[in-house]
């Protein structure tokens, strides 16, 4: 919940920093929901990036939350459609370990999941909004080097989603054709690219 | 334009949560499609990385600070936190702009 916090408030500055309206950024907290997404949609609305190459990446972004829908469905299967959908709203990283500890400890509260879920969502966009504010009183980023802070925190989320030797190389493979299709004017569909080519390197490794 | 981008993507999200919520799935995921799956958030994220550290505004020129600057970054990420290495990366490359 802390991490929540602090990456909410963090991508509140800077979306705001990279010239989004506080409307936007609020709107894209309530209804994309989803942290790495975000982050990514304001670098590629900074690099004008056309809107289809926007959604597709965040397509892509998050098709892993199918294996986690997938994998919390006998849970939820209880449930009528309407609150399934409902809680796949507030599905997360963050709401889907929480379940799966919790479900593995033996619980079977539902409540409990969507309380947590919930809460995640609130906390979320509270921090958004105390980033948009934060965001707002700073003034000439590049001074204080904050048009940094968006490329920093997607290096912190790689090194920190690091577990196998193949995401090493998923990822240097990924930055590394990105950064080459980008120098050879390519930017627009380097970021899609090199993100969907990358992981056959690792599914090839096995490992 | 920026709105249809939000919308779009918000609907994106929201399929990729509810499809297995919503739609009775037959059979299992493939365990390859499954690990492509797994590996997509890293690839993508160290994609948008590529051309921000290698390319800002599409010349090398720049290459050298933000270099710099992302392996301080990744360094304290990794020992520290993930707040932790975005301060000091941002510190970094304000440094390495004032010298």
């Amino acid at each position: 919940m802390g991490t929540t916090l602090v990456v909410g408030t963090t991508f509140g500055v800077v979306a705001r920093q990279a010239g989004l309206e506080p409307i936007e950024i609020a709107a894209m907290s309530v209804l994309v929901f989803a942290g790495a997404a975000q982050f990514a949609m304001v670098q590629l609305f900074a690099a004008s990036a056309p809107v289809p190459i926007v959604i597709a990446t965040v397509l892509f972004l998050n098709l892993r939350h199918l294996l986690m829908a997938t994998s919390l469905r006998p849970h939820l299967e209880r449930l009528p459609l309407s609150r399934r959908m409902a809680a796949a709203f507030v599905l997360t990283d963050e709401s889907f370990a929480m379940a799966t500890g919790y479900v593995r400890r033996g619980g079977t509260s539902l409540a409990y999941y969507l309380t947590f879920a919930v809460a995640l969502f609130v906390l979320w966009n509270l921090a958004t909004l105390a980033g948009i504010a934060l965001g707002s009183a700073i003034g000439d980023p590049r001074r204080f080097g904050i048009d940094f802070a968006i490329t920093a925190t997607f290096v912190g989320i790689v090194v920190l989603a690091i577990r196998r030797p193949a995401d090493v190389a998923v990822a240097i493979v990924a930055g590394l054709v990105a950064g080459a299709l980008a120098l050879a004017g390519a930017s627009t569909i380097a970021v899609i690219t090199a993100g969907a080519l990358a992981p056959f390197v690792g599914v090839l490794r096995r490992r | 334009m920026i709105w249809i981008a939000i919308l779009g993507s918000a609907v994106a999200t929201y399929l990729t949560r509810s499809l297995p919520l919503g739609v009775t799935p037959r059979g299992r995921v493939p365990a390859a499609a499954s690990r492509y799956l797994e590996m997509l958030p890293v690839a993508i994220i160290a994609a948008l990385v590529g051309p921000a550290v290698v390319a800002p505004g599409n010349t090398l020129t720049h290459g050298a600070e933000p270099i710099t600057a992302a392996i301080v970054a990744a360094t304290v990420a990794w020992r520290r936190s993930l707040l932790a290495g975005v301060i000091v990366g941002v510190a970094a490359v304000a440094l390495l702009r004032a010298v």
